[in-house]
């Protein structure tokens, strides 16, 4: 059973969040945003989602230290949590159940 | 600075962003600029930063404020309320003196606010509940007696006026005329005696009995509880009655019973019940309980008391009134009034119709009648006025304290806000012990209000209660206490919330602004500017009243009572009677004694060189008048004894006006009167008829029979004996009832007479004392509480200042002089104030006190007698302390 609703955006985010590990914080996940995915994504975008899935509890946030380049403010870090975890397995295994039962016809062929 | 992300876009981000939010946001906000920058420029960076805000500000997470452990709680948050009062009540019990100060002179203010109110809203009050009230009129008019006479304003109209308006002037709408009466009711009782009802004691009781024309249910309004209201006025000898009076008259008999039942007035005037109405319960000058039909006048004895087809008098019984049409006004009459007062009155007298608002029945004493009591609007706006200020000056006293403790709580205010108080939480919480302390101002008058009411009868109107659960008084006491609230409170809670945490808690006293206490200087000036103008005031209004009680009055009214023989007749026989008395020294038959509410005016021509026509005012008594009341003869010689008008003595003024430089000219000289001539043989000192406010007018006194009905009395008593003066009263008393045996012995000593005159001037009396008294003793508070705490900031002062030599009387003098500065500052404001107000309140007197200079002089001696009494109990204590006390820890 999927525990929440996640909107696409939101599991991009949430993916990324878990591919940055320890470095993931605001202007850093934007920018892997676009480096994987090749979208452009404004950086106000990137907060509300993780306003709102810290806010589901998927993730979870504290301050860092502060650096010079921000002018001396601190970054909040993310980091996934076991719900989010969880959430993205359970995304994860739907998508692959419904990929498996895809005949070998039942999709056209793409070449890439 | 070209390197840096654009301010405003900086500034609207830290305006509008959630604070717990902006660090991270602005970080990365700044981060991205920095990069943006080294790629592609400042100029792109500066532009991506400013959209970029933009962008934040359009989602709702980044503007919502979150509620975080460290957030204030909203200030209408329970347990902050329940802080603010605690916090309040710590204060008010801490600083007791200040605090009993303040309620004290808030309890006054509000007190004297609420029973001032009670008076005002009483008074205006008056008819306002009639329905169509702004469509009813008075018919009221200008008469004038005649060529030579002046234009004066009436009350009443001739008796055939009424009737004649309805039928000549058209569109005028409802008309309807009553004559007011004083009778005795008699209730008879088949076979045996009838019960009977006195008459209503004059002066004391409200109107009861009138004749109406049947119009007049329809322009008052009222509820019928029996009877058919079409057919209950319009025949003779029909009465309808009041249920109250119904209930008097025949006690608890069903109302439809009492319908039939017979009721006899002026002793044979004999009507049945035809209809009962419901009393009204609201306040009304219409107080008329029994409403006898017009038309038994004409079939009863009642026209010889009411000549309904009269034109050339007027009588203040008189009543006619009108209720419009709906969409005309009362201008629109003006024409046909003056065309009929052409039409109707041809001859010497004068009379023009014209139309009073109902509104103004109760206020306008122009025109008089004998029935509504006049409420003087000045003397109401006074009040108000009056209280208004008194609230004001405690609320002065509030703030006053309240600033100078100022010093004493800037470092809980310093705590308060290192802690995390905003300043609008703090301002709540000074103003919540404002209005703690105004509650209880406001729930103390509320227990003293009944007493007060009480204690002042004779000066609140009759049938003034208090009713604490009428909307309008609740409305007033909420606007009382908030505004009495905001005005003490919102000042101090603005200075106090202002001050700097970090200056205060350094122990640097940051009184901002006010530093040299200009404000509370002034609010001093101004408490004692108004005491002082009551003070000035009380002084005059006392000068005058005792000027009007001490004057010679120009005859002696000691112990000299009038017996009112005249309506109940046999005034030869009672006279006989009282005369023989031993207690009784002399008496008179007389119309009124020379002094008093009632006098007569009438016309008298003297043929001299040239013929001059003076309006003069009669005085009616037989030869033992002028001795009775030591009217003092100038020249000729008291009117002999006789049974009709032969001879008459003519006052000094009548003299000088007749042309006679002495008063012994005028003996001898003949006086047109009535149609036939009379000698004056004797002129009297001028003595005064009217109250003060009044010239002496041209006087005659002479012997008509018609009218010298009542009888004078000069009671055989050496100096104030009471026991005496109730043996006498009770002798003639006894005389009487044998002479009248089933009527009411009715007197009046003169002095009360003349005393009632003046009932105005002394509640303006009693009312500017009281206001003086209050107004003083809550400055004075202040005044106190003031120097305490001037004396205790200045302790170490003072003690330096003793330590190197000074005495106890400089210190004091030091410490005084400041206040003393104020108050003459003060008298310089209050004296022209005052001089005005007073002499427009003089104005009114014909005979009066001047103005003098010594009266300021003495109020500003008063008031800094009155400040120095206050302050100085502080500046001694403070002269008196020893300094090493102060001085030794630091």
């Amino acid at each position: 059973m999927r525990r929440s609703y996640l909107g696409e955006f939101e599991e991009v985010v949430l993916l990324t969040v878990a591919v940055l590990a320890e470095g993931a914080y605001g202007v850093a996940i934007t920018d892997e945003l676009d480096r994987q995915t090749g979208r452009t994504v404004s950086i106000s975008a990137v907060h509300a989602a993780l306003h709102r899935l810290e806010e589901k509890g998927m993730l979870k946030s504290h301050l860092g230290d502060a650096t010079a380049e921000r002018g001396g403010r601190r970054k909040r870090l993310f980091s996934v949590t076991v719900l989010g975890s969880r959430t993205l397995h359970d995304i994860r295994a739907v998508r692959q159940q419904l990929w498996d039962s895809i005949s070998p016809q039942g999709l056209p062929v793409v070449s890439l | 600075m070209k390197n840096m992300p654009p301010r405003w876009a900086d500034r609207l981000l830290e305006a509008f962003c959630a604070p717990h939010l902006l660090e991270e946001v602005q970080g990365d906000l700044y981060e991205r600029f920095l990069r943006n920058g080294k790629l592609f420029g400042v100029a792109f960076a500066r532009r991506q930063y400013a959209r970029e805000v933009l962008g934040f500000l359009k989602r709702p997470f980044a503007l919502k404020r979150q509620l975080n452990e460290y957030s204030s709680p909203s200030i209408l948050n329970p347990v902050m309320l329940r802080n603010y009062l605690k916090t309040s009540f710590r204060n008010l019990t801490k600083n007791k003196v200040s605090a009993l100060i303040n309620l004290f002179g808030l309890s006054l203010g509000v007190t004297a606010c609420l029973v001032i109110y009670l008076i005002t809203n009483y008074e205006l009050s008056y008819d306002t509940f009639h329905p169509d009230r702004e469509r009813i009129y008075r018919l009221v008019g200008t008469e004038k007696f005649n060529p030579q006479a002046d234009v004066r304003p009436a009350g009443f109209v001739p008796n055939a006026v009424p009737a004649a308006v309805r039928n000549e002037v058209t569109g005028l709408g409802t008309v309807a005329a009553f004559h007011n009466i004083e009778s005795e009711v008699l209730i008879p009782e088949g076979s045996e005696k009838p019960r009977r009802f006195e008459h209503r004691d004059h002066g004391q009781d409200n109107a009861e009995i009138i004749v109406a024309d049947p119009q007049y249910f329809d322009i008052f309004h009222y509820q019928w509880m029996a009877g058919d209201p079409k057919t209950a006025m319009t025949e003779p000898f029909q009465v309808v009655l009041s249920e109250r009076k119904a209930r008097k008259y025949f006690g608890e008999l069903p109302l439809e019973q009492i319908l039939g039942r017979s009721v006899i007035y002026w002793d044979s005037v004999q009507v049945k019940v035809s209809g009962i109405v419901k009393d009204w319960q609201k306040p009304s000058d219409f107080t008329f309980t029994d409403f006898i039909s017009m038309a038994t006048v004409r079939s009863s004895q009642l026209k010889k008391g009411i000549d309904l087809d009269q034109w050339d008098d007027i009588w203040s019984s008189s009543q006619a009134f009108v209720k419009l049409p709906e969409g005309t006004r009362p201008e629109q009459f003006d024409k046909a009034f003056l065309a009929f007062s052409k039409e109707h009155f041809r001859k010497d007298f004068k009379f023009v119709p014209g139309l009073q608002p109902l509104s103004d029945l109760h206020f306008n004493a122009d025109y008089v009648d004998n029935y509504s009591r006049k409420a003087h609007l000045p003397t109401l706006y006074g009040m108000m006025g009056v209280a208004v200020f008194i609230l004001l000056i405690a609320a002065i006293n509030f703030i006053n304290l309240a600033t100078a403790q100022s010093v004493q709580r800037s470092k809980e205010v310093g705590v308060r806000k290192v802690l995390g108080s905003s300043r609008k939480s703090l301002v709540v919480q000074f103003l919540s012990e404002t209005s703690l302390l105004t509650l209880i101002a406001v729930g103390l008058a509320l227990v003293l209000v009944n007493p007060i009411l009480t204690a002042f009868q004779s000066v609140t109107p009759r049938g003034l209660t208090f009713n604490l659960f009428s909307l309008k008084t609740l409305l007033f006491l909420l606007g009382v206490t908030v505004t009495t609230s905001l005005l003490a409170g919102f000042y101090p809670s603005l200075v106090l919330s202002s001050y700097l945490p970090a200056l205060t808690l350094k122990g640097q006293s940051a009184l901002k602004g006010g530093q040299k206490g200009y404000l509370r200087k002034g609010l001093i000036v101004f408490q004692f500017t108004v005491s002082l103008i009551f003070i000035i005031g009380t002084l005059i209004v006392e000068r005058q009243l005792s000027y009007i009680r001490n004057k010679d009055l120009g005859f002696s009214t000691d112990a000299i009572i009038e017996v009112k023989s005249g309506r109940a007749g046999k005034t030869e026989v009672l006279l006989e009677k009282i005369g023989q008395l031993s207690g009784v020294e002399r008496v008179t038959k007389q119309w009124f004694p020379p002094m008093g509410m009632s006098y007569m005016m009438t016309k008298m021509k003297y043929k001299g060189k040239k013929e001059i026509e003076l309006d003069v005012s009669a005085k009616v008594g037989d030869a033992n008048f002028i001795p009775l009341y030591n009217l003092r003869i100038l020249a000729g010689r008291n009117y002999l004894k006789s049974d009709s008008l032969r001879e008459l003595v003519i006052n000094e003024t009548f003299a000088k006006r007749l042309g006679f430089q002495k008063p012994a000219d005028a003996v001898n000289k003949l006086l047109e009167f009535d149609g036939k001539t009379f000698p004056i043989v004797g002129v009297v000192a001028d003595f005064h008829e009217q109250s003060f406010h009044s010239k002496i007018d041209p006087t005659f006194i002479g012997y008509l029979p018609r009218q010298a009905r009542n009888i004078g009395v000069k009671l055989a008593v050496k100096g104030q004996q009471v026991n005496e003066l109730k043996e006498a009263l009770a002798s003639i008393e006894a005389q009487w009832k044998t002479v009248h045996p089933d009527k009411k012995f009715e007197y009046d000593f003169l002095d009360d007479r003349i005393a009632q005159l003046y009932e105005k001037e002394q509640k303006t009396s009693r009312l500017v004392n009281t206001a003086t008294g209050i107004a003083i003793l809550i400055s004075c508070m202040g005044l106190f509480g003031l120097a305490t705490f001037t004396a205790e900031q200045r302790t170490k002062e003072i003690s330096v200042r003793k330590v190197l030599g000074a005495s106890v009387a400089s210190i004091v003098a030091l410490l005084s002089k400041d206040f003393l500065k104020l108050v003459l500052l003060a008298l310089l404001l209050a004296a022209p104030v005052a001089w005005w107000a007073m002499s427009k309140w003089l104005k009114d007197f014909a005979y009066k006190v001047d103005i003098e200079w010594w009266i300021f002089a003495l109020a500003g001696l008063l008031a800094v007698g009155i400040a120095l009494l206050t302050i100085s109990f502080q500046s001694i204590r403070a002269a008196l302390t020893n300094p090493v006390k102060s001085l030794r820890s630091e």
